[in-house]
């Protein structure tokens, strides 16, 4: 018991704790002293099998189901994860479109703002990558979301929204304007508030919204506002340029359409050769052509409404006039707080902040679009009328209180009197667009207000010329101040000139502004583009505009215009052919129109465009060239030195062989002689200046040319021997062929015209004064009188002896020159057709060559030569007759040769001869013949 | 010899033998010829089968014969300047006439100058109309072609300019000749021009279905009555023909091949100045400066005949022969008005009445069409007539019938006589 009692005491034995000591640990205490760390695991074990993943090993679907995760953090992590997913892995994004697009749509309305931003640059990269048509199955979805976000009741979601329409406008802007019902009425309730249905309709005009104020965003009313409006100006600048374009629809009167004549149907266009050739095969109606094309435009009415059906599209007047209603009061509402904000700082009206300019140019960009989003030229002029009537007063009064505006320069605190002078960039705070230059203001305003101007009745014109008057002085003053304005501002300054043209109808207004813009077009060192742009407005105002209003027709100034162009044309000479290429488009329909200004100055021109050394027509490209030839077709006269010209534009071979075809052709048709200008009493081409140039045309050198090849001992020359009377000068191979498609011309002209003798005759003169005492005369010449003459000559008509010597003399001359040629079978064959022509149509030619060639005087060389001659005429059977009727000339010939030629043994050539010379004169008498000679 | 279905129709502008005469297509003999004067080119046109109107070269006047009178000259028509074309509407009713750079219309019931249209900027070169004369296609030497509706052009007040429809303007070259093809305003319009192209074009639309590029200027153009191919003429002399509904099965490539030389019809020396198709397509008529006219068959290519004028050419067509042209004793259903030389008739006090403005409609607008229950039982009451006259009219009957219809149309061919030489009494008395 006691031992027990002891041994329970052992168990439970006391421990003395003493002071100062320390309290031993007990056994199972915890040993703290360890640290610990947190382990992140941001990549998982996986391997790559799964599919692709980011660098932490996320899948496509981790990313997608951490975006609803409740912390952001993991949100903006799994958004910029799937940033990175897709860039590196672009076809991801066609695959699972559907579920990113939807996902992230949906985080637009995120509460936090570093989300949503993360989804807007996700949305950004997106974009970029999938087409417009890949995307539209999930439009409806991602615009809803935008709509969303846009009616938040959270601002900062408003605001953001707009980055997210931003995107949208970038990539997907035809898309975004089909959904314009819902989205219009948004950006309203963004800058403004439902009126309450009591104080609606107090104010009359005004519409049923109100601007709204609100402090607690972080930028001020005016900037909001200005962002709202920068985005409805590019939303409807994209409803207005993602409408498919419907025929007649001039975006810009006048300027960039030309005639009207752009139509669906594509025309079948053939060249003549291939069609021959079953190349290009036409097939040109539909249905067999009963039914016609669907394009067809045909009405019943010329003048029937378009019908109804377009109400749901925004390119009705009515549909228009219902959203400009709200929207125009409260954007003259922003314009009232942004004009009289900076009334405040200053006295002068017109000196504007950088940011109210912005704003005011917004506003007025917004307008312009409204007038444009009807496409149709009548409900164009509903709309028209209808901002005429309702807020003619308001713009009057609001717009044109201080106009022109100038910009305030906050930073010198320097006043210019003269706004437009200002050109300085004020670095505009922070917002967007926030950089307009007064002069784009000024000139927006202009447009806007110009369209409201009726058209035409005369007695309107007093009625806006309060308002209008500035207008013209500002724009004549912008444009012929002097200084170089850029193309995009000269062209809205051009439509608003051309729209005052068009409407006032006063040819006072219409110098004035002509005479405006003429400066701009004259000043020098102008940009091509400023350039094309002022040619084209001019050329556009007289091509389309000309007929329906007289005070245009009348202008001195376009006359003047008119009448500058040839002189530009050549001063201009090769240095800009585009800029040619449109001159010309204005003169060949000017010319074609008869006008007199420009006929007279190209008249005075004529001799300088076609000049044949560096005139136009040689140096331009050949479409230019082409529309050159056929400007010629409407010159009043050509005078000798134009003709001389001309010729030798033909021959030189600086522009085609076609057309210079074409330019004979013109000549010839423009001769009384052709029989074609039936009626017509002025005479533009004589007689004789038609001969003479036909003649020129037809030698192609010119007499001095001829001259000072007597003189010359060029290398081309070939000396003149028995064989070969004439010292023929051989010209290129290029050039003669050149030269003889223009003398085929020359011959079909000539050989049309009345009088074949009396043709001949003053052909033979011409030949025989100025051609037949020449001792060199180039190949090409040669060739050309031989085609001639025997296709002009006429049965009754005997040719002079002296062209007949001269002929035979060039034919000998061919005859020994076409067997010198080896290099081209083209011009062998041209030589030979020509010379085979001539001696076999024009009588007594052949004997008088064959009475030329004297044996006697011929060295031992030149003896094959004749022979090779001879056989070559003896073998052609159609010279057959002709030489059978000289038979005893060519006997005496032959026996000349046969007893000249002192050699041993028969040669090649005399073999070949007599060969010929015997099956030619196959018969008794040759058989004679044959016998004399042995 | 039974009457011609078709006649040849040409002028010349020496008009040495004739002014204008006409021929069989077939042969080429000549059956009549009109005298006096000589004509311009393309202004030679036939008024509703009973006129032939031709404006005579370089004078400001239109000659005008009654078709079956050959010989004289029957009336000159005085116009304000040198016309330059001519073409009367298929249905008779009016006529255009290009002077200078304006295109005049006058109405044929009454004479009336309706409009003169000054769209071109220079000469008028050629005016057709389409085959239902409801539109015309006016060409002129400022390259533009002007595709008018003439019914716009009439009912148009005069505060208004007419406009015209279309304006064709894609030549850059003069246009020297016109065609319309057939069915009205869904015709299609073919186009030469100077500027060595043949443009076709879509009435309805304005817009332009075909271009062809010669090497040449053309100076005329047709179709033929199925569309089916083009003829150009050429300034050279040849006449082109392009076929319109190639049939593009790879077999026949070889055939097209060689075949190249088939499409030009040779044969002018000088420019090509008229054409035309007849009927049923087979005959194609070429006139020329070079004073012939030739009938080529299209088929084969080759020249049937030609016949030598004493100067070039201006005009040549073949056209239906006339009723009135073989029958010597006819008359005009109507009298050719006086031709008005002012637009507005009512200040000449022409006693017309205060601008009232007729208007004829054609006899082919608008017509409906019975349904085929009423043609049968225009069919059957037809073929009813030959029995009920057997069984009903004997023949003495008819005879009594006929001689009494007869007596009546001479009593009122009397009464007529008399009323009219009593009105030309009137008329003529001096006052």
């Amino acid at each position: 018991m006691k031992s027990k009692k002891q041994k329970r005491q052992g168990d439970f034995q006391k421990i003395q704790l003493k002071v100062g000591k320390k309290k031993p640990k007990a056994d199972n205490a915890t040993d703290v002293s360890f640290r610990s760390k947190a382990i992140h695991l941001p990549e998982q074990l996986k391997h790559a099998d799964s599919g692709p993943t980011t660098h932490r090993h996320l899948d496509i679907k981790d990313l997608l189901s951490k975006l609803h995760h409740i912390n952001s953090n993991i949100k903006q992590g799994a958004l910029v994860g799937l940033r990175e997913l897709l860039s590196a892995q672009p076809t991801l994004i066609e695959l699972h479109a559907s579920a990113v697009l939807s996902e992230v749509a949906a985080l637009f309305t995120d509460k936090d703002g570093s989300v949503r931003a993360a989804a807007v640059r996700l949305l950004r990269f997106i974009a970029q990558c999938i087409s417009a048509e890949r995307v539209a199955p999930f439009f409806p979805l991602l615009s809803a979301h935008l709509t969303c976000a846009m009616t938040h009741i959270s601002e900062a979601i408003q605001e953001d929204s707009l980055r997210v329409l931003d995107v949208l406008l970038e990539h997907y802007p035809g898309l975004l304007s089909q959904r314009h019902t819902v989205l219009l009425t948004n950006f309203l309730e963004l800058i403004s508030q439902k009126r309450k249905a009591g104080t609606g309709q107090d104010k009359s005009g005004k519409g049923g919204f109100a601007l709204t104020i609100s402090t607690s965003r972080s930028i001020t009313a005016q900037q909001w506002r200005l962002t709202v409006l920068l985005r409805l100006g590019s939303f409807l600048q994209a409803v207005v340029e993602e409408r498919p374009l419907e025929e007649g629809v001039t975006s810009m009167i006048g300027l960039g359409m030309w005639a009207g004549e752009k139509g669906s149907v594509r025309p079948v266009d053939v060249n003549w050769e291939e069609h021959v050739f079953g190349k290009g095969r036409i097939q040109v109606f539909e249905n067999s052509g009963a039914v016609p094309t669907p394009h067809s435009t045909y009405r019943l009415r010329p003048d029937s409404k378009a019908g109804a059906g377009m109400n749901k599209e925004l390119c009705s007047a009515e549909t228009v006039q219902g959203f400009a209603g709200t929207l125009v009061p409260l954007l003259l509402e922003i314009w009232v707080e942004a004009a009289g904000g900076d009334q405040v700082q200053t006295n002068s009206g017109h000196l504007l902040s950088a940011e109210a300019m912005a704003l005011m140019f917004q506003i007025l960009t917004i307008l312009q679009l409204l007038r444009r989003l009807t496409p149709q030229r009548d409900q164009q002029d509903i709309l028209d009328a209808w901002f005429r009537n309702s807020y003619l007063t308001d713009f009057k009064h609001h717009f044109m209180k201080n106009f022109p505006y100038g910009l305030l320069e906050v930073a010198r605190h320097k006043k210019k009197a003269d706004g437009k002078k200002i050109r300085q960039q004020v670095a505009a705070g922070t917002v967007a667009g926030g950089n307009v230059e007064p002069l784009a203001l000024n000139v927006t305003l202009c447009q806007v207000m110009v369209t409201l101007s009726l058209r035409g009745q005369d007695h309107v014109e007093a009625e806006d010329a309060d308002w209008l008057g500035p207008i013209r002085i500002f724009i004549r003053d912008t444009l012929s101040n002097g200084g170089k304005l850029s193309s995009k501002h000269l062209a809205a300054l051009l439509e608003v000139v051309w729209r005052m043209i068009v409407t006032q109808r006063s040819r006072v207004v219409t110098d004035d502004l002509l005479q405006a813009v003429f400066v701009q077009y004259q000043q020098r060192n102008l940009a091509v583009n400023v350039r094309t742009l002022l040619l084209r407005f001019f050329s556009q105002l007289y091509i389309q505009e000309h007929q329906n209003h007289p005070h245009i027709a009348r202008s001195r100034i376009l006359a003047r215009w008119l009448a500058s162009l040839p002189v530009q044309l050549v001063q201009l000479g090769s240095r800009n052919p585009q800029l040619s290429a449109q001159l010309l488009e204005t003169i060949h329909p000017a010319a074609a129109r008869g006008n007199k200004d420009l006929l007279q100055s190209l008249q005075k021109n004529a001799c300088c465009i076609y000049d044949p050394q560096e005139g136009c027509v040689v140096v331009l490209p050949v479409e230019s060239q082409k529309r050159l030839v056929q400007i010629l077709h409407f010159l009043p006269a050509f005078p000798a030195e134009l003709l001389a010209c001309l010729s030798q534009v033909c021959n030189t071979g600086r522009v085609s062989a076609s057309l210079a075809t074409m330019l004979i052709r013109t000549i010839h048709l423009r001769s009384p002689l052709s029989g074609w200008l039936s009626s017509s009493q002025d005479v533009p081409v004589k007689d004789v200046d038609y001969l003479s140039f036909f003649f020129t045309t037809l030698t192609g050198f010119s007499s001095e040319m001829l001259r000072a090849l007597q003189d010359t001992d060029e290398d081309g020359l070939l000396p003149s021997s028995t064989l070969s009377p004439l010292s023929v000068f051989a010209t290129t191979l290029e050039q003669f062929l050149h030269h003889w498609d223009v003398v085929e011309e020359v011959c079909h002209c000539l050989d049309t015209l009345g009088s074949h003798a009396q043709c001949f005759d003053v052909i033979q003169n011409a030949i025989i004064k100025n051609l037949c005492g020449l001792v060199v005369v180039p190949d090409c010449v040669c060739a050309a009188i031989l085609r001639c003459v025997p296709r002009l000559l006429d049965v009754n008509f005997l040719p002079s002896d002296t062209l007949l010597h001269f002929l035979s003399d060039c034919c000998l001359s061919m005859l020994s020159l076409l067997l010198q040629l080896e290099q081209s079978a083209r011009k062998r064959d041209a030589v030979w057709e020509a010379c085979f022509a001539a001696l076999s149509t024009v009588p007594r030619l052949l004997r008088l060559v064959l009475q030329s060639l004297r044996v006697c005087d011929l060295c031992e060389e030149e003896l094959p030569v004749l022979a090779q001659i001879l056989s070559l005429l003896l073998q052609h059977t159609q010279l057959r007759n002709h030489m059978m009727a000289n038979a005893s000339l060519l006997q005496h010939i032959i026996q000349d040769l046969t007893h000249f030629y002192g050699g041993e043994t028969r040669e090649q050539w005399l073999t070949d001869l007599l060969y010929c010379y015997s099956v030619t004169l196959s018969g008794h008498r040759a058989n004679m013949g044959m016998r004399d000679i042995y | 010899m039974s009457a011609p279905v078709e006649v040849v129709l040409s002028a010349d502008s020496a008009g040495q033998l004739f002014n204008c005469a006409v021929f069989d297509p077939h042969s080429g003999s000549e059956f009549l010829s009109y005298r006096g004067g000589n004509t311009s080119s393309r202004s030679l046109t036939v008024l509703s089968g009973e006129y032939i109107l031709g404006a005579q070269l370089g004078k400001n006047f239109i000659n005008v014969w009654e078709i079956q009178r050959k010989d004289q000259l029957q009336q000159k028509i005085v116009c304000p300047g040198i016309v330059t074309c001519l073409c009367a509407s298929p249905d008779g009713l009016y006529v255009l006439a290009g002077i200078a750079e304006a295109v005049y219309l006058w109405e044929m019931s009454t004479g009336n100058l309706l409009a003169i249209l000054s769209r071109h900027y220079q000469d008028v070169s050629c005016i057709r109309f389409t085959d239902d004369s409801s539109h015309f296609v006016s060409g002129g030497k400022d390259n533009l072609a002007l595709v008018w509706n003439l019914s716009s052009v009439v009912q148009l007040d005069s505060s208004r300019t007419p406009e015209p429809r279309h304006i064709l303007s894609r030549h850059s070259l003069p246009i020297t000749d016109i065609h319309c093809g057939l069915m009205g305003p869904q015709a299609r319009v073919a186009t030469a021009s100077l500027d060595q192209t043949v443009k076709v074009w879509e009435v309805s639309s304005g817009e332009m279905l075909l271009s062809v590029l010669f090497d040449v200027g053309i100076m005329s153009v047709t179709f033929d009555p199925c569309e089916y191919f083009l003829f150009c003429g050429g300034s050279d002399g040849n006449i082109f023909q392009v076929s319109l509904c190639s049939t593009s099965l790879s077999r026949d490539k070889t055939f097209q091949a060689d075949s190249d030389g088939n499409q030009v019809f040779k044969g002018h020396r000088n420019l090509v100045t008229c054409l035309s198709v007849s009927m049923d397509g087979t005959l194609l008529l070429s006139g020329s400066n070079d004073e012939t006219v030739r009938m080529w068959d299209v088929q084969s290519k080759q020249c049937i005949w030609s016949i030598n004028h004493k100067g070039p050419v201006t005009n040549a067509v073949i056209i239906p022969a006339p009723a009135n042209m073989f029958l010597a004793d006819s008359h005009p259903a109507v009298p050719l008005p006086r031709f008005s030389r002012h637009l507005n008739p009512s200040e000449q006090g022409d006693g017309t009445g205060s601008g009232g403005m007729c208007l004829r409609l054609g006899a082919n607008t608008q017509e409906p069409e019975g349904t085929y229950l009423e043609k049968s039982d225009e069919l059957y009451s037809l073929m009813c007539a030959v029995t009920d006259k057997s069984v009903f009219g004997d023949g003495e009957n008819t005879k009594v019938r006929v001689s009494e219809l007869e007596e009546e149309v001479k009593t009122l061919k009397k009464i007529n006589k008399d009323l009219y030489e009593f009105s030309t009494q009137l008329l003529t008395k001096p006052n």
